[in-house]
């Protein structure tokens, strides 16, 4: 532990940020997902039946966040064009498709660096909640892809006010 | 196997930049945006993914022959979440390379589209002339 870490400020920040990942449901549903994508790109550990640069190459991460009457589902896929992703609802399962190409084909040229990664991918993650497919809505604008899906009418949360006795 | 694991973990991941020792003055995270530098006989190109800044949101600075590159994103949270699951988090980019070749500062391009942002840095034209030496007789 370095000595900045000691620090009482640097330590409560810290901690902070780890309790925000604590509570078990996320973890669950983190370690669910993990296995569906783990299925789609290793297949739990077997080689892949497709090629190298094709799905293991591009993997866009996800975060999903709930409102009282949404969920929002948000992907960062930057160099995409909307007509490069397809979205899927089934079962309240929600899967991201797509291809992201390689934009430089002057590659006979030198090459210093390449981090940015090609390919095609796919993501399926699972709601947590039932929501209303028909009305769903994806937006793609400077390279983040949001989807909001509206919870089925069941399921809104209503706030309860408590009151003072 | 190994090495393709980590390479999987890698690409998932944004990663931050480095914090110095000294305190920080701004909140929030700061992550390098991946990047590809290749050149062609023109110019070098400079290609960062930045997801999430807008066309206008990035500064980029030429100085001597450092080149610093730096994107500010908006978080756009909507009211009243709650956080159910999160892969990514949201910040800043930010980013210096220092070139080896005379650039024309002039003639410097930059684009800024779908989260990619593309840097053409044309190069100078070489002053020096090939001197043909003629064989003697």
């Amino acid at each position: 532990m370095s000595l900045m870490n000691r620090l009482p400020w640097r330590r409560e920040r810290e901690e902070r940020t780890e309790s925000r990942e604590e509570p078990t449901s996320i973890d669950l549903f983190r370690d669910m997902n993990r296995m569906f994508d783990e299925f789609f790109t290793r297949g739990f550990g077997l080689s892949p039946l497709w090629s190298e640069e094709g799905w293991a190459s591009f993997s866009p991460s996800i975060d999903v966040v709930e409102t009282d009457d949404a969920i929002r589902v948000s992907a960062e896929l930057p160099g995409l064009e909307e007509k490069d992703i397809e979205l899927r609802l089934d079962n309240n399962m929600l899967t991201i498709r797509g291809e992201k190409k390689h934009e430089h084909e002057e590659r006979d040229a030198h090459t210093y660096r390449t981090e940015r990664t090609y390919g095609a991918f796919q993501r399926t993650v699972a709601l947590p909640t039932e929501v209303k497919a028909e009305d769903a809505e994806a937006v793609y604008r400077n390279g983040v892809l949001t989807i909001t899906l509206p919870k089925s009418g069941d399921v809104v949360s209503k706030k309860i006010k408590v009151k003072h006795g | 196997m190994a090495e393709q694991t980590n390479l999987q973990i890698q690409e998932t991941e944004k990663q931050e930049v480095e914090q110095s020792a000294a305190e920080p003055t701004r909140t929030g995270y700061i992550f390098v945006p991946r990047t590809d530098i290749y050149e062609t006989d023109e110019a070098i190109h400079v290609v960062c993914d930045m997801p999430g800044v807008r066309p206008d949101g990035a500064d980029i600075t030429l100085e001597q022959n450092m080149l610093s590159v730096s994107g500010h994103v908006e978080p756009t949270w909507p009211e009243g979440y709650s956080l159910n699951y999160a892969e990514y988090r949201i910040g800043d980019y930010e980013r210096r390379f220092t070139l080896n070749t005379e650039v024309n500062e002039e003639a410097i391009e930059a684009k800024l589209n779908n989260g990619v942002l593309h840097i053409t840095l044309p190069k100078m034209r070489p002053t020096r002339h090939k001197i043909a030496i003629q064989a003697a007789g």
